[in-house]
């Protein structure tokens, strides 16, 4: 089964996971994980804890920093802002493509980030969710400017449905937090705006 | 219930061997075999006459049950036993050994697949003359009835004046089984096999559907953008998808335009990811082909072209949140939405290293992230872009979210 509002799934045709629209701060709080059925290659989710489960996510924002680290295994490090807060964006040689593209990008600049969240456990115990880049392209103000609006829109959609679906429900026992405090990030996210 | 007509009916079969028939003996056992044991009247005749055919060392019988009411096509239904009258409209090619003719039957009401099997020894039946079936089996394969003439079956030519009136179906109501329709081409799609001569689309008021010429001689291409008659094509379903066959099917091009539903969707979603395939590609010059070749020229086909044609396409994905849509966009509405036109490609890609990956990199840079607004048509999950906007910041959308946003606070 699809979780969330995802579409039906047919037998017979490749399912492409959607990419949800999620503000960073949003994100941050998720820490539960899971795999939904057996097979290695069985996609994983996270939890968000306005209640649906994120394969993917799509984002748009400013890059303000990006770093290149290691020396085997080279990687990048890259810091996006939205109007809450911080994604923490990566992109290995197992995303080659992705790499070349931050490589390329002089911040600050507005990008247009799609990629698969991770859960990782910090020395101390913490959880801290980086985003595996699957592309990352520059973008202009108008389109970090749809994007917010998108996604108070999908975050707003979430908290209404998240009484009535087993995600959302399972999203108010893992986390404890009143998915209304949610609807406050978005209000303030949406103040920052131009009318 | 009267035994009596039936077991006349075996005892002349028994009878037209040579053998000697008790009808009042056999009329008991029908009556024992029904009234005792409960068995179906048909199954008793066919059980009784297979024992009598075995006593006397008759073949020719196995199998064979009751003649069966005789109906017409639109009347038959799965697993019958049924008499039936009508025209071989179209002989197709046996499949297997073990059919000795394969075709379509039709009357006033319909029309149906037949199936000859070799073993039942049937006289050679010629497209364009009427037929008595009598005793034949009705089976369903694929969700399609079809006629099995097997050694039981008498098959008789009869004379047959008037002439036979086919009734057109609206596409939207074709299912499985014999259709007329009447349409127009309205796509022609790159042939996904080598032995597809034709592929496309073809629609009328209500609707549009998937249609396959498969290559055979004498087998000519419909015309893009033709009107035709298409008398007893085959419909068959496969992944939940009608899709039409013309080989088995007499095609006859009509005056004038119709006005066609090609059941045009539209969807609203950011631009998460350009496929392979996309940008500046080369195309198979063999007429008819079109198919896109590999980085070595290669084409599936036709192996190694160096006379290649160019063109540009985008293939990829549409994602608004909680669904995702693949898209194929052409090279007209692909010029307008990267800004670049074929000619600026392939000057970008013969003075670039990277070549066509140049094209490739920046119609990814131009539309990744961006929010499109496409119109098309879909088929088989994929949208086949006719149409495509740009969409741009509404602040007027802002105010309504701030209000939900803020209602319950």
């Amino acid at each position: 089964m699809i979780g969330g509002a995802a579409g039906g799934k047919r037998e017979g045709f490749f399912y492409r996971e959607p990419a949800k629209r999620v503000f960073a701060v949003e994100l941050k709080e998720s820490r539960i994980h899971f795999k939904e059925g057996q097979d290695e290659k069985s996609p994983t989710y996270i939890l968000l804890p306005t209640g649906e489960r994120c394969n993917r996510v799509f984002l748009a924002g400013t890059l303000t920093e990006k770093r290149r680290q290691g020396e085997q295994n080279m990687f990048y490090r890259a810091r996006v802002v939205d109007p809450t807060g911080t994604f923490f964006v990566m992109a290995g040689s197992y995303q080659p493509e992705a790499m070349q593209q931050i490589a390329r990008l002089e911040p600050p600049t507005f990008v247009a980030v799609v990629g698969k969240p991770n859960v990782y456990q910090a020395p101390d115990g913490a959880a801290l969710i980086s985003i595996r880049c699957e592309s990352i392209t520059q973008v202009d103000k108008d389109i970090r400017d749809q994007w917010v609006l998108d996604t108070g829109k999908a975050t707003l959609d979430r908290i209404d449905q998240s009484g009535q679906t087993p995600d959302g429900e399972r999203a108010k026992r893992e986390y404890n937090i009143d998915p209304a405090l949610f609807r406050k990030v978005v209000y303030e996210a949406l103040s920052q705006m131009k009318i | 219930m009267d035994f009596s007509e039936t077991a006349e009916r075996i005892s002349q079969k028994i009878t037209s061997r040579g053998h000697q028939a008790d009808k009042n003996g056999i009329e008991t056992k029908l009556k024992r075999l029904v009234n005792e044991f409960g068995v179906p009247a048909a199954e008793a005749e066919r059980t009784v006459l297979n024992e009598l055919a075995r006593e006397f060392s008759i073949t020719g019988f196995q199998g064979s049950g009751g003649p069966g009411d005789q109906k017409i096509l639109n009347q038959v239904t799965n697993g019958e036993w049924v008499t039936v009258e009508g025209k071989v409209v179209a002989l197709t090619s046996a499949p297997s050994p073990s059919i000795a003719q394969a075709g379509i039957l039709a009357d006033n009401s319909g029309a149906m697949r037949f199936v000859v099997w070799s073993r039942a020894n049937a006289p050679a039946l010629e497209s364009g003359k009427w037929y008595r079936f009598e005793s034949a089996v009705v089976d369903q394969y694929k969700g399609m009835l079809s006629l099995k003439v097997h050694s039981g079956t008498t098959v008789t030519e009869v004379p047959h004046e008037a002439a036979l009136k086919p009734a057109i179906t609206p596409i939207h109501d074709l299912s499985p089984g014999v259709a007329c329709i009447r349409g127009k081409v309205v796509q022609e799609w790159e042939a996904t096999h080598d032995r597809i001569l034709q592929s496309g689309l073809i629609a009328d008021e209500t609707g549009g559907i998937r249609f396959v010429l498969w290559k055979e001689e004498g087998r000519e291409r419909l015309s893009p953008g033709g009107v035709y008659t298409i008398f007893y094509g085959t419909v068959d379903e496969f992944n939940g998808k009608l899709s039409l066959t013309l080989n088995s099917a007499t095609t006859v091009p009509e005056e004038g335009d119709i006005q066609v539903n090609t059941g045009s969707s539209s969807f609203e979603g950011a631009f998460v990811h350009l496929a392979p395939g996309s940008g500046l590609i080369r195309r198979c010059p063999v007429n008819g082909c079109n198919r896109v070749l590999s980085r070595q020229n290669y084409c599936p086909v036709h192996e190694i072209q160096s006379q290649y044609q160019y063109d540009l396409r985008i293939k990829g994905w549409l994602d608004n949140g909680t669904e995702t849509r693949e898209i194929l966009v052409q090279r007209g509405e692909t010029e307008r939405l990267v800004g670049m036109s074929l000619d600026q490609a392939r000057e970008l890609a013969e003075n670039n290293p990277l070549g066509m990956d140049e094209v490739f990199m920046r119609f990814r840079e131009a539309l990744l992230g961006r929010y499109l607004a496409c119109q098309g048509r879909v088929i088989e999950n994929r949208m086949l872009v006719s149409g495509c906007e740009i969409l741009h910041y509404q602040p007027e959308q802002l105010a309504d979210l701030l209000n939900r946003a803020g209602g319950s606070l």
